[in-house]
Order: C-alpha cells, then sequence, then structure tokens
C-alpha cells in the first residue's frame, strides 16, 4: 500500500510540474498551448536516450529541460504573430509531428518499440521502498522549487508584465513594453518545465513509447488547471490532485463494478474528461480555487 | 504516370479533407471559434453509415443515416453547450468543444468497442484510363462529395437562410440590425454542418477503417486546409482541401508513408507565416 501511495504521489507530482508549466503560459500570460505533450515528449527522449547511452543522469535531466525549451523557442517566434486560437491550432499539430518524427526516427528513438529499460533514479537503494522514497523526496524538491519560482515570478515585475500580456496587450504595448519577448520567455521556461517532468517520467515509467504522448496528456493537463482554477498556483496543484483522484479511483471502480474491460475504462475516463472541460467551461470558468467575484 | 496515378488518389483523400474543413470554415465564420469536435463528429457519422450500409447494403442509405445522424448529433451539441458560451472568448469554446469531442469519441468506444469495423464494399473491376487506373467505388463517393458540396452551395447562395447565414458570417451586428434572427441561423448553420460532417466522415471510414480514433486524425489537416482556404471561405476550404490531399500522396514518395501527415502541419505554418489570410481569406483576424 505505501508503494502505491508512492507511485501515486510521484505522477501527481510530476504532472504539477506540467500544469505549473502551463500554468505560467496559459494561467499567466493567456497562451494557448495544446502542445504540452510535445515538450514532456521531447523532455522524455531526451532523458532516455542520454540515460541509455550511458551518460550520467543528471546530464540527462539538464538535456531534456533544454531541448524542451529549445523547441519551444521557434514556437513562440510564430506565436508572436498569431491570434490566440490559431496559436492553439499550430501548438496541438506541434505535438503531433513530435510523436510523428520519434513514431518514425528509428534510429534515435526506436520507433513504436520505444526505449525500454531506462535506468531507474536511486536504484542503488534495494531496501523496501528506499528507492521509490528517494524519488519522491527529488520530486519534492523540485516541484516545491518550481512552484516557489512561480510565486516570486507573479510578484515580480516580469510577472505583471505577463499578467498584463494576457489582460490587455495592446495597452502594455502603448505603455512601452514589447510582449514578444515576454511571450517567447514564457513559452520556454513553461516547455523547459514539461520537459523535466519528461524526464522524471521517462526515470519513473523505465519504458517509453510514442503512444504515451498522445494529445489526451495535454487535455488531462489542461483539465486540471481548468478545475484547479486557471493562474492560480494553487489551483495547479489542487487540480492536480483532483485528477489523479479522478485518474487512479478509475482503478476502484474496476473493482467494485465487475465486467468493465480496460478499454471501457479507458473510454469512461475520456469522456468524463470531455463532460468535465465542458461543464467547468460553462459553469465554473474561474475553476475551484479561482476568484469567486469574477466570472 | 506513377504521379498521376497518385494525384487521382490525392483527390479523393483531398475531397474528404474539404469536406471537413467545409464544416470548420462554416463553422468558424458564423460561430466565430475553430471547432475540434468536427473530427470526432465525423467518426460519428462514419459509425451512423456502417449501420445504415449494414442494414441496406446501398451507398445512398448509408449517406443518408451519417447526415441524419451527425446533423441531430450536432445540434444536439450546439443546444447543449455551444449556445450556452454564446459571447464568451473563441478559447472558451474551442476548449469546450474538444470537451465535446472526447464525449463523442468516448460514446462511440463505449457502444461500439475499440475494433476496426469495415464497410463491406464490393469489389469491382477497376476503370482504366491509359496507366492511371480509377476505383469506379471511388467515383461513386466523388459523387457523393459532389452532390453535398451542390446542396451547401445552393444553400448558401440561392435560399433565403442561406443569404442570412452569409450575412451573420459577413457582419453580425449589422446582419442583427436587419432583423435576421441568430438563433434560426445558428440551427440552419449546425444542421448544415452536421450534415456535410456525416457524409466526410462516412468517406473516410469507406476508404479507410472505422475505429474511434478515426475522425481526430483528420483533424490537423481539416485545420490547415480551413486555414489554407481562408478562414470562412467555403470554396476555399474546398479547393484547399482538394490541394492539401494531392500534396499529401505526391509527397509519399518523397518523405514516406507516416510523414505525409507532418505535410499539413507544414503547410499550416507556412500559410500563417507568409499568408495568413489564406487563398480566399479576408486580411482582418489571424494576427
Amino acid at each position: 500500500m505505501d508503494a502505491y501511495l508512492a507511485a501515486i504521489a510521484i505522477v501527481a507530482l510530476i504532472y504539477i510540474l506540467l500544469a505549473l508549466g502551463l500554468t505560467l503560459q496559459y494561467g499567466l500570460t493567456g497562451l494557448i498551448n495544446f502542445g504540452h505533450v510535445g515538450f514532456f515528449a521531447i523532455g522524455a527522449y531526451a532523458a532516455a536516450i542520454l540515460a541509455t547511452h550511458g551518460a550520467p543522469l543528471v546530464l540527462g535531466f539538464v538535456a531534456a529541460a533544454f531541448f524542451a525549451g529549445l523547441a519551444a523557442w521557434p514556437i513562440g517566434l510564430v506565436s508572436l504573430r498569431l491570434r490566440d486560437d490559431y496559436f492553439a491550432i499550430v501548438t496541438l499539430g506541434f505535438s503531433e509531428t513530435v510523436r510523428l518524427v520519434i513514431t518514425s526516427e528509428k534510429w534515435l528513438t526506436n520507433g513504436v518499440q520505444g526505449i525500454p529499460a531506462i535506468p531507474r533514479l536511486f536504484s542503488g537503494l534495494t531496501v523496501g521502498i528506499g528507492a521509490q522514497l528517494a524519488v519522491l523526496a527529488v520530486l519534492l524538491a523540485v516541484t516545491g522549487a518550481a512552484v516557489l519560482a512561480m510565486r516570486r515570478i507573479v510578484r515580480s515585475p516580469f510577472g505583471r508584465i505577463i499578467e498584463a500580456i494576457r489582460d490587455n496587450e495592446d495597452g502594455l504595448r502603448a505603455l512601452g513594453k514589447e510582449p514578444a519577448r515576454f511571450k517567447v520567455q514564457v513559452l520556454i521556461l513553461g516547455a523547459g518545465l514539461a520537459g523535466l517532468a519528461g524526464a522524471f517520467y521517462a526515470h519513473y515509467i523505465t519504458y517509453i513509447v510514442p503512444d504515451q504522448f498522445i494529445p489526451l496528456v495535454t487535455f488531462y493537463v489542461w483539465m486540471a488547471i481548468i478545475i484547479g482554477g486557471v493562474g492560480r498556483i494553487s489551483g495547479a496543484v489542487v487540480g492536480t490532485a483532483l485528477l489523479m483522484i479522478l485518474l487512479e479511483g478509475s482503478r476502484f471502480i474496476r473493482d467494485v463494478v465487475p465486467g468493465i474491460s480496460e478499454v471501457e475504462m479507458a473510454s469512461i475516463r475520456l469522456g468524463v474528461i470531455g463532460i468535465l472541460l465542458v461543464l467547468f467551461t460553462i459553469y465554473r470558468p474561474q475553476g475551484l480555487m479561482g476568484d469567486f467575484s469574477r466570472k | 504516370m506513377f504521379y498521376a496515378q497518385l494525384v487521382v488518389n490525392g483527390l479523393l483523400q483531398g475531397l474528404i479533407v474539404g469536406l471537413a474543413a467545409l464544416a470548420i470554415t462554416l463553422v468558424f465564420g458564423i460561430g466565430r471559434f475553430a471547432n475540434a469536435a468536427t473530427g470526432d463528429a465525423m467518426t460519428f457519422g462514419a459509425y451512423a453509415a456502417l449501420l445504415g450500409h449494414g442494414l441496406t447494403g446501398s451507398l445512398a442509405a448509408a449517406g443518408l443515416a451519417a447526415m441524419a445522424a451527425t446533423a441531430a448529433l450536432s445540434l444536439g451539441s450546439y443546444a447543449l453547450v455551444f449556445r450556452r458560451l454564446a459571447g464568451r472568448s473563441a478559447v472558451a469554446l474551442l476548449v469546450a468543444s474538444i470537451g465535446v469531442g472526447f464525449a463523442i469519441r468516448a460514446g462511440l468506444g463505449l457502444g461500439f468497442g475499440h475494433g476496426q469495423q469495415l464497410f463491406s464494399v464490393p469489389l469491382v473491376r477497376p476503370i482504366r484510363l491509359g496507366e492511371v487506373i480509377v476505383n469506379p467505388f471511388d467515383l461513386q463517393l466523388a459523387a457523393v462529395a459532389a452532390v453535398m458540396l451542390a446542396a451547401v452551395f445552393g444553400l448558401l447562395h440561392l435560399t433565403p437562410i442561406g443569404r442570412r447565414m452569409r450575412a451573420v458570417a459577413d457582419n453580425r451586428d449589422l446582419a442583427l440590425v436587419s432583423g435576421i434572427r441568430p438563433e434560426r441561423v445558428m440551427v440552419a448553420l449546425w444542421l448544415l454542418v452536421g450534415a456535410v460532417t456525416g457524409i466526410a466522415g462516412m468517406m473516410l471510414g469507406m476508404k479507410t477503417v472505422v475505429s474511434p480514433d478515426l475522425g481526430w486524425e483528420m483533424l490537423l489537416p481539416a485545420f490547415a486546409a480551413t486555414i489554407l482556404g481562408g478562414i470562412g471561405s467555403p470554396l476555399g476550404a474546398l479547393l484547399a482541401g482538394l490541394l492539401l490531399g494531392v500534396a499529401q500522396e505526391l509527397s509519399t514518395p518523397f518523405v514516406g508513408f507516416t510523414y505525409k501527415l507532418a505535410i499539413s502541419f507544414v503547410v499550416l505554418l507556412a500559410v500563417l507565416l507568409v499568408r495568413p489570410r489564406g487563398l480566399f481569406g479576408r486580411i482582418e483576424g489571424v494576427r
């Protein structure tokens, strides 16, 4: 049971990292990134490829964040020229293209067979669930640092500017600030967080295939921040917690109600996510942790 | 001659993309948002056609079933979801449409299972035109698409409700003060969009295999064609779809089977950066 809880906590923290990245991009700056899973995939594959070729694990994490951020740079340059919903379509296309590339470039990524036997972190600790707890501790520290950094960002001049981009871009321009540079920076930062999450994911799951990086993952994260409250750091955390309850709870439903197959459960999960997205956009666009007085 | 064959294959693929893009561009022009549920609504149409085809074995019955069922679904999604979001940002509608798409796909997965299903299409001797081989069944499908397109353009340009729809697309406020009832226009729009989406889904299902993920994969090419054709331009959507279908097929010998899907993404980026109003669109709105 302890091992199970630790496992859920690890996956939850990985999703929180993803949600923090999206909060920075969409919640604070208003950039509609529908391709978050693309950056997550780049991070996971960067870490996995380096680790299976014998590079030090720390290097893999740095590379994961670096390459994810690097991929965000041209996307950021494109975003400067596009209206919000067009940018959403472009990023969705980006993440699907990333999946095509990792499926096709077998020499690098082993194609649909995926990369097996990615080393676990702290695999030296074999006693009980020591290794898992160590991973959990590291993830907690990284996520904690990310939350603190985000809080600093929100209160900094930089934070005020990106929130102004979300609220009134023309107004900001009239004040003599150029939104372009800030948008690119925010995209790279958020993508870097997603890449870091990808590295943790690869080392935790130890086996990655292209099918793990479908757009549904992006919308899991979207659902988490929409339920939690867009633009709130606490919203990202609370929303992810609820998402995990939903995803993990569905396993127990199968124990209670017999006769539901795994694929049917996948459909039910998809449906619940879809219906929740619709209901929250209609009835509670500010989310659970959002400002109750605003709509 | 090899390339001529690819062009012929691409044209049918392009008709499917063009129909899907037509559905997206109509919603974009009149409802003012990118409807990401279009792909999954196509899947719905494919399953409806599968049922109709299974019962009667006729293409016409399959087409009618796809049109009627998807039009009902489309109207339902408007009444239950999109109507309540009128006046909200395009982003809210886009997110909601993703949710609607997921719900449709989940329902199809539960109702029909995740296995792949095939239309039992009779095998016919292909027609040879010189070196180019044309499947008569493809010609029938192209005829269905042509009838659908004629109906759409006829409705848009020859009927009063079509004129009202174009008026709302052109200038919503002006249309409203001229006494056009938006509610009726929207109902007509969603029924029309549903019928187009259903036919597109049926054609896609007949050319490939039907599974709950069928339509989602078409979403990106359809968006790309919408933008290439110019947002809100039905003719542009159709031509861009044909162009994209042919480009995808022609690119296959050079970039391989998997990467032909990425062609849409490249086209999408190129159009947005170089000529954001597309082939026939107006300049406003993209940036």
